[in-house]
């Protein structure tokens, strides 16, 4: 069974590390109630990624983002890891235990800049961060540098905006017939 | 940024040309690099679905081919999106409930469990009563079955075996049949909320409930004997889309597909909720990481599902369904006809929800599919201020690209079928 404890000295004996690599990138480390994280902006997250990766972090678990409109830094793109333990791993690469594995878990908040948002691309390392950015892409006009094929993935390729942004409203423009016949578009009201 | 500058809706005038210039850019890709030397000319590019029957009018996935042989597979998913993240941002904690469930259609229930929780974190809330937390352990179990039928079905039909379709549904009625006598809804029940469940079971449901833990493992045993050692379902499914351990975690797989590849990964076991801790039951483990290894972990886990209900059904405890705080569940009508502060309640309640102090957190639970997680944030406000997914199902997909080259184009439909995506939740 799972020992709290011990899973969060595993994340805890990482966060002075990381505050040593990221250097001026570190903003803070906080231990929530559900994992421990660490804030920073997006220059050091390469060397934070090189330094999970080195850590047993094999699992980019999730890649999601927040806007956080009115406030400034106004975007927050949140990383979600699991570590993995392959010490048993047999040498073709599969495990052969059945013993209920307990990942820890931990997290990233990147903040990029609120007027070009780009953060460093995490694809080479993790491929399952590919999909993930694309949609934060998607979702928030979020730039990941160095991603192979940065597209948008749900919305149609020819569509603008960023749906997800707290000043795209939710109905989209607001279209309305004037007494002449025509269809006018009138600016949408923004909910907060 | 303002509105003006982002041109919402308005189709700009490169659009089409960059359109074009993508749609040559995914075969440009080539994650596999035995790809690479295959002379370009030689190769076919087929554009499989969205009308495809097996792709469930869903999913198209552009397949370039060197003959029968599948080079690169790149699928194509959002014709599905709704909106959802968004809706949630603008519902209240409470009516977000609806909506949410309707992300992964076939466990509608994991999706509420899974947003209930993480409300729930985020206000505190500890003392959901043991009544409400064995039935939401029972009929998440129910669900993850009535999920894993429809799996059965489809994936069944899917390598031709048209005839298990009808026995896997026909037991998923029963199920539904259930959910609709407790809940009075077959699909999207919205009964879990953020403090216990809607309403209490109806008399007789533990006759019900007795009745098909009884008649279940017979009709899962005949299935098993029609398909566990068939000569055409093993011949469509071993060593089919195969994927290491190492590759696995790399591609986020999680759920059915990651233990498939021999990684006994659970969240019920490894970060246990609504008392799961309580409940024994085994991780079904596979060591193949094939289509047929991840058919036999899911096979094994109806089992699993069936066990933790029938333990649930046995320590079945009296008393409320939900925690007494009046801010957070509303009360009885019988109590509102002569309280006048329970009618206020009430009104509050219904008219402007109630505040969730300011946070964030993530909370997971094992959706039929996998680690199905929620990033929630509060503002402080009686709205959500976002709800991020971590689908699981998306991440099952993307692996597409990785388990498919090398293997032909009629398996490309098993493997498919195998990884069990679900495009509500895809898409969301």
């Amino acid at each position: 069974m799972p020992d709290a404890t011990a899973l969060r000295a595993q994340t805890a004996a990482l966060l002075p590390q990381l505050t040593q690599t990221l250097g001026a990138d570190f903003l803070e480390a906080v231990s929530s109630e559900d994992m421990d994280e660490v804030a920073m902006l997006p220059g050091g997250l390469p060397a934070a990624a090189e330094l999970l990766l080195a850590n047993g972090f094999t699992m980019l678990l999730d890649i999601g983002c927040t806007d956080h409109l009115p406030l400034t830094p106004r975007f927050e793109v949140s990383y979600h890891f699991l570590k993995f333990d392959l010490e048993t791993n047999a040498p073709d690469g599969r495990i052969n235990s059945t013993a209920p594995q307990v990942p820890a878990r931990f997290r990233l908040r990147v903040f990029p800049d609120d007027l070009d948002p780009h953060v460093p691309s995490l694809a080479k390392l993790w491929p399952s961060a590919d999909w993930a950015e694309r949609e934060v892409w998607d979702f928030f006009g979020v730039r990941f540098d160095g991603h192979p094929d940065l597209r948008r993935i749900l919305m149609p390729d020819d569509w603008a905006g960023h749906p997800l942004r707290k000043d795209y409203p939710l109905r989209g423009l607001d279209r309305r017939f004037t007494p002449g016949g025509r269809v006018g578009e009138v600016p949408p009201v923004i909910t907060k | 940024m303002t509105i003006e500058d982002t041109e919402i809706g308005r189709t700009d005038s490169t659009a089409k040309e960059v359109r074009k210039r993508d749609d040559l850019r995914i075969f440009a890709l080539a994650p596999d690099p035995e790809a690479a030397t295959v002379d370009e000319r030689d190769t076919l590019v087929l554009s499989m679905g969205p009308q495809h029957p097996s792709t469930h009018g869903v999913l198209r996935v552009m397949l370039r081919l060197d003959g029968e042989t599948v080079l690169t597979a790149e699928p194509e998913i959002g014709y599905l999106h709704t909106g959802i993240e968004k809706q949630c941002e603008n519902l209240f904690w409470q009516q977000a409930i609806t909506v949410v469930e309707r992300a992964d259609y076939l466990a509608p229930l994991l999706n509420g469990l899974c947003y209930v929780l993480a409300a729930e974190r985020l206000l505190g809330i500890k003392d959901v009563p043991p009544r409400a937390q064995v039935l939401r352990v029972m009929f998440a179990e129910l669900t993850r079955i009535a999920s894993h039928l429809v799996w059965l079905g489809t994936h069944a039909m899917d390598l031709g075996a048209q005839s298990i379709f009808m026995y896997a549904f026909e037991m998923r009625e029963r199920i539904l049949d259930i959910m609709e006598f407790v809940t009075g809804a077959r699909m999207h029940q919205s009964w879990f909320r953020i403090g216990g469940l809607a309403i209490d079971v109806p008399k007789g449901f533990l006759a019900k409930m007795d009745d098909f833990i009884a008649r279940f493992p017979t009709r899962l045993a005949d299935m098993r004997r029609i398909l566990e050692k068939n000569v055409i379902i093993m011949d469509r499914l071993v060593g089919v889309g195969a994927i290491s351990a190492s590759d696995a975690i790399a591609w986020g797989l999680t759920g059915p597909n990651l233990r498939a590849s021999g990684i006994a990964y659970d969240v019920r076991k490894a970060y246990p909720y609504s008392g799961y801790e309580q409940y024994d039951f085994d991780v079904c483990v596979a060591s193949g990481g094939d289509c047929y290894a991840r058919f036999v972990v899911r096979l094994n886990e109806m089992q699993q599902a069936w066990r933790i209900i029938k333990q649930a059904c046995e320590r079945f405890p009296d008393g409320p369904v939900a925690i007494a705080d009046r801010k957070i569940i509303p009360p009885p009508k019988t109590e509102i006809q002569h309280s006048m502060e329970a009618l206020i309640h009430h009104f509050k309640l219904v008219s402007s929800g109630f505040n969730v102090p300011e946070g964030h957190v993530y909370q997971s639970v094992e959706s039929p599919r996998g680690e199905l997680g929620m990033y929630v944030t509060s503002a402080g406000g009686n709205k959500p201020w976002r709800v991020r997914w971590r689908p699981p199902s998306f991440y099952n997909l993307q692996a597409l690209r990785k388990l498919a080259p090398r293997n032909l184009v009629a398996d490309v439909v098993a493997i498919i079928g195998s990884l069990d995506p679900v495009f509500g939740e895809v898409d969301r």
